[in-house]
């Protein structure tokens, strides 16, 4: 009995532990890697995907590839502040498909819709932790 | 999709997302500021910046005693090569 008791509180810590690591790494890990792929993303997806299910929407389709283009020229270019600054344009972007979705009621007609909301928080994520990046080199 | 409904829907969206990062960085920036200080203040810090201004003081230090050991080896030259010439003189003083 003492012995599944004692199995259970370290399973516990164990999870708790890697819960904590993964919070660790989601907020202080390179995030370039994101970046990139979230800018290829609205280069490639976004204006497809919107234009397949949502219909023609210039606002979406001219701007999403320009604003993912201008996030890989931020990361290749390795400046933080214009990283920062694509990465809100990437958010907002991303922000504003989840809101169409969920206007036209696609976001919670099926599970894959709701990639959607998954990227717009993978990218608020992702400009948490430059902005963060930028403030921890700023105070040195 | 009606363009207008677009707008809209984008111009709010866009203003929200905005707002919700204003707060967002405001909320990092104090965060940011309260850990420097924090940092600014704890021990190890203390330690550290004692530390370097240490190093600092010891290698001026060093500099400044390098150069009065140039200075005394010039010296210690030439005294050897005035030794050398009295001891010669006192040779020959002696001799006569």
């Amino acid at each position: 009995m003492e012995r599944s008791k004692n199995r259970k509180a370290e399973a516990l810590n164990k999870l708790k532990k890697a819960i904590g690591q993964l919070r660790e790494i989601w907020q202080y890990s390179d995030s370039q890697p994101t970046e990139i792929t979230l800018a290829a993303a609205l280069v490639l997806l976004y204006p497809i995907a919107t234009f397949l299910e949502l219909g023609y929407s210039p606002i979406l389709q001219l701007l999403a590839p320009i604003a993912g283009l201008y996030q890989l020229y931020c990361v290749s270019g390795n400046c933080l502040k214009c990283r920062v600054r694509a990465s809100f344009i990437t958010f907002s972007l991303y922000a504003i498909a989840g809101v169409m979705y969920l206007y036209y009621g696609l976001l919670f007609k099926g599970p894959s819709y709701w990639g959607w909301a998954l990227l717009t928080i993978s990218s608020f994520g992702s400009l948490k932790r430059i902005k963060k990046e930028e403030l921890h080199r700023n105070n040195g | 999709m009606d363009n207008t409904t677009q707008i809209v829907i984008t111009a709010i969206t866009l203003l929200g997302s905005a707002g919700i990062w204003k707060y967002a960085e405001a909320r990092l920036r104090v965060k940011a500021e309260i850990k420097k200080e924090e940092n600014s203040a704890s021990d190890t810090v203390l330690y550290r910046d004692d530390l370097k201004n240490r190093v600092e003081e010891m290698d001026k230090a060093l500099k400044e005693a390098n150069k009065e050991l140039l200075l005394l080896t010039e010296k210690v030259a030439k005294l050897e090569t005035e030794n050398s010439f009295l001891r010669r003189e006192i040779d020959i003083l002696k001799r006569n």
